[in-house]
């Protein structure tokens, strides 16, 4: 709080400082319009942080000073001397007690509130204008000072933050990149030189001193959006207690970091949309319940650094933007006409809440709805080259979005090369690098555009040499191909000859002659010292056609419908234990596991693998290569499934995903594959699914096997007769299991019962006299094992 | 004007005075990265004290064929916040304007006409005061490729 009421008093000094010229011009000409401007949102930016701040009457003078100059704006009064007096007067006082809240004394300063405020704001009324009052105030005046006084002799306490202008932060950052460049330098001579112990120490100590004083710099100017909705809470908080409505608040991207120049430019806009969006948005609680919405309202903030820009989204789930209302208003301002109006989109329409002088707002209220603000908003952003756009549907809420550049702030950045030439690409766009001779890649040239498939999907694919227009000495296979995923997220390809490395940049904007040619979007200088250029590369799409529907560029006709006449068959590439390429379709593959060798048990032409407590049938290894595995201490496997069984196919290494798409010639002479294929390039065979089920597949247990109710009291099938049920595939219900919706399919009866627990399913039972005649009356003797097997067989057979 | 002090270059053969005030330094340029896509007489970027130079090909700028390389020394200029280092066939002395610019009869000729302020006298003969921020602006699009004899008339034909 210390930070904020010490940020609090340095702004009002500021505003105080700036707005100190206003005045005397206003004074002069109260008819100046844009002075009454400059004057109205310094005391209602007062009133607001007031209102923050818990400081009553320094609210109240101001909250005075803006009625009065609010009545001044709409016309309905003309600012008279004593109106301008009175302001002036308040806005000296603002002064005073801004300057008694920095001694420390804050709560003291605001309650020393006087009867001269009260005169002040008396003063502003329209119809005192009697001179008695003016004079009273002439009485009283110098006693505000006076009361003030003790408090500016006193010592200033030390300060625990200071306000630095922003091109002394350049400065000093400027000055320590230089020291690193001049460090570097030195480290090369050193180096040249040989090495000399007594300056190699000293040397590194400097470095690393050097390295710490950077990242400080750096973090001087950077700043977690943290900073920015620290106090939304409390704002929310206390507006929404203001106005008796409910509201909670969720942020979302604090730790996205952005120039401390720029929070401090969107701080004022981001309050004002928030005001906005709880006074005028959010409705109270028992408009929502009618809506038929929950009674606590959202108020959502989230923070994205997308490309190099930032994105700050700020919604509600209100009532929406009344059109309805914004355009009257306009019609009423004179901006528009009736037919202007209504031939405007709905779109169109949210867009005049940024027309200066229009609040959708009907009572002017303490927080907002004075139409100061939402016009004030966009002219901050378009001057740090940002922008807003707002969207909103009437009775499910209202989200502004709010755009600026990163231009100053450190883009996370790749370097790459092509032809000797460096390049920076912000991180953030790219999603994945591979190489162009990876087994997962594959081109294709469609008419004059390249494309590569990648994981299935086919994706155009650029190179950088060409898009730069430079002459291309390499093939595709030979490039680094950089996934880049676009904020409107389409993917493309972009090759490049090399990937060096990730560097934090910071981004200086280009002169006019480079930028114009729309493929660059900033400079910066590599930790050497040289410069690079950084890639627009959102930009770099659009010129060649990559954004949105435009996937593929228009190809001819025949090749497009060869394209979409094959569908491409989705496979797995692997390298056998044997070191050779195959392919399996890749519906086949349910999962790879890596594994333990010592759960394989290899024996002749028997080899089984025993993976989450269940045995299957490996394949695509002998005991000799598995001997070689041992070694290693695992084994790779695909997990195949037709649905039915399973089985496990040894590997040494999956490659990656790929498709078919070139013909595949069947192979008569081996029928354990379907044939072979050229993909990238090289034959690959296909290992036939179905030849494979057919020799080693087995069928399961069944998923949902029979049941069998057992005596749970008895020792004996318990213990003997248990284990062979369930070696048959039953699953075991023991009688005592009270479980009468659970009928059993078979239903075993010892001879000493009389009664059967269960006659859903069949009955089999069992007799302890070896000697009786085996009959459906006296049942099996317990010991007769085929007896017992060849009854469940016919149980499951009579069930089924 | 007068009394003024100048930075004398000489670019394409002729003698060019820029004003000092506006000249922060004079660079010996080590290494030019060029710049693909951009426009001919951008030569590329520099490094100055840790922040980026534009490098401007003078003579090209002009739409005068390069001849000759420039002098490894260029004159750093400020424009709008955005440094550039101008590449002038070779750099000379600082000498005193001994009169305002004034225009000549007649004019400076095509190329020259753009970035001419004016004339100025000075000890070692007449030059030509240069106008920076033309000259970084680079020739306009329909002259820019005056040595590839694309006159207009071939584009009328």
């Amino acid at each position: 709080m210390d930070d904020l009421l010490a940020e609090f008093v340095a702004e009002t000094r500021e505003m105080l400082e700036a707005i100190e010229g206003e005045i005397v011009v206003w004074e002069a000409d109260p008819a100046d319009r844009a002075r009454l401007d400059a004057i109205f949102r310094f005391v209602h930016t007062v009133k607001g942080n007031c209102g923050f701040f818990d400081f009553p009457h320094l609210e109240r003078l101001s909250h005075a000073a803006e009625n009065a100059l609010a009545e001044v704006r709409a016309g309905r009064r003309s600012a008279d001397v004593q109106l301008v007096n009175a302001v002036l007067a308040i806005i000296d006082r603002i002064g005073e007690i801004t300057g008694t809240i920095d001694d420390g004394s804050s709560q003291t300063a605001d309650s020393t509130a006087n009867s001269a405020d009260e005169l002040l704001i008396a003063m502003l009324d329209q119809d005192a204008q009697d001179k008695d009052l003016a004079e009273q105030v002439e009485h009283h005046e110098p006693q505000a000072p006076a009361a003030a006084a003790p408090g500016t002799s006193a010592p200033a306490v030390t300060p625990r933050s200071i306000r630095l202008p922003v091109d002394l932060l350049d400065r000093v950052m400027s000055g320590v990149s230089d020291m690193v460049l001049a460090r570097n330098d030195l480290a090369r001579r050193l180096r040249a030189s040989g090495s000399e112990p007594a300056i190699d120490g000293p040397f590194e100590r400097l470095s690393a001193i050097l390295k710490d004083v950077r990242e400080a710099t750096t973090k001087m100017r950077m700043q977690r959006v943290e900073h920015l909705y620290n106090p939304v809470p409390r704002l929310v908080r206390d507006l929404s207690a203001e106005l008796g409505k409910q509201v909670m608040v969720d942020l979302a991207g604090q730790d996205v970091e952005m120039d401390r120049e720029m929070i401090e430019m969107i701080r004022d806009p981001v309050t004002h949309i928030i005001r906005n969006a709880i006074d005028h948005g959010m409705e109270t609680p028992a408009e929502r319940r009618a809506a038929g919405k929950h009674e606590v309202g959202l108020l959502s903030m989230t923070a994205r650094q997308t490309g190099n820009r930032i994105t700050i989204a700020i919604s509600d789930d209100g009532k929406g933007l009344d059109i309805g209302k914004l355009g009257k208003k306009a019609i009423a301002a004179g901006l528009l006409t009736d037919q202007e109006v209504s031939a405007m989109s709905r779109d169109d329409l949210h867009q005049l809440i940024f027309q200066p002088g229009l609040s959708t707002a009907e009572t002017v209220s303490e927080v907002s709805g004075r139409g100061v603000g939402m016009d004030v908003v966009r002219a901050n952003l378009d001057r740090i080259g940002g922008g807003i756009i707002v969207r909103s549907k009437p009775g499910e809420g209202t989200i502004f979005i709010l755009s600026f550049p990163l231009t100053l702030s450190i883009v996370s950045g790749l370097t790459v090369g092509i032809e000797k030439q460096i390049f920076a690409i912000p991180r953030s766009f790219i999603e994945e690098i591979m190489h162009g001779a990876a087994g997962a890649v594959e081109f294709s040239s469609i008419g004059a555009a390249d494309l590569v498939t990648f994981r299935g999907q086919r994706v155009p694919c650029l190179s950088l040499t060409r898009v730069l227009g430079l002459s291309e000495s390499k093939e595709l296979q030979e490039k680094t191909l950089l996934m880049v995923r676009l904020g409107t997220g389409d993917l493309f390809a972009l090759a490049v000859d090399q990937v060096f490395d990730h560097e934090d940049l910071v981004v200086k904007p280009l002169a006019p002659a480079i930028a114009a040619s729309g493929v660059y979007a900033g400079t910066t200088l590599l930790d050497d010292g040289s410069p690079i250029l950084l890639l627009d590369i959102q930009n770099i799409a659009d010129q060649n056609g990559l954004v949105s529907e435009v996937r593929l560029r228009p190809t001819d006709p025949d090749e497009r419908q060869k394209c979409s006449a094959a569908p491409a068959r989705p496979i797995m590439l692997f390298i056998g234990i044997d070191g050779r390429r195959r392919a399996i379709g890749m519906d086949l593959v349910r999962r790879i596991d890596v594994l333990s060798p010592d759960a394989v048990d290899i024996e002749g032409n028997r080899a089984q693998i025993v993976i989450d407590g269940a045995i299957l049938p490996l394949i695509g290894i002998d005991q000799q290569a598995r001997d070689q595995i041992a070694a290693e201490g695992k084994i790779k496997l695909l997990r195949l499934s037709d649905g039915q069984c399973e089985l496990a196919y040894a590997v040494s290494e999956v490659s990656d995903a790929g498709t078919i798409e070139n013909e595949i010639v069947p192979c008569e002479k081996d029928l354990s594959i379907e044939g072979v294929t050229l993909i990238g390039g090289l034959p690959v065979p296909i290992v036939d699914g179905m030849a494979l089920f057919a020799q080693y597949g087995r069928f399961e247990t069944p998923h949902n096997p029979l049941t069998c109710r057992l005596p749970a009291d008895d020792e004996w099938s318990q213990s003997m007769l248990r284990p062979l049920v369930e070696a048959a595939g039953y699953r075991i219900i023991n009688s005592s299991d009270n479980a009468a919706d659970d009928a059993a399919d078979v239903t075993f009866v010892m001879d000493q019962a009389d009664t059967v627990p269960d006659d859903s399913g069949i009955i089999i039972r069992i007799h302890s006299n070896e000697n009786a005649p085996a009959s459906p009356e006296s049942g099996i003797y317990r010991y007769d094992r085929e007896g017992l097997l060849a009854a469940l067989m016919d149980a499951r057979v009579g069930t089924k | 004007m007068m009394n003024d002090l100048l930075v004398m270059t000489e670019i394409a053969g002729r003698r060019a005075a820029f004003r000092a005030v506006e000249v922060q330094s004079v660079l010996e340029i080590e290494n030019v990265s060029s710049i693909p896509r951009a426009p001919d007489f951008i030569a590329g970027l520099t490094a100055m004290r840790s922040r980026s130079l534009t490098v401007v090909n003078c003579r090209k700028s002009l739409g005068l064929p390069a001849e000759n390389a420039p002098d490894s020394r260029a004159a750093v200029v400020e424009i709008d916040g955005h440094l550039y280092a101008l590449q002038v066939d070779k750099v000379e002395d600082v000498t005193e304007a001994k009169s305002a610019p004034v225009p000549i009869n007649g004019g400076f000729g095509e190329a020259w006409e753009r970035v001419a302020l004016g004339m100025v006298e000075t000890a070692e003969g007449p030059a030509l005061l240069i106008d920076i921020a033309q000259m970084v602006a680079g020739p306009p699009a329909e002259m820019h490729p005056i040595g590839s004899d694309k006159g207009p008339s071939t584009i009328a034909a």
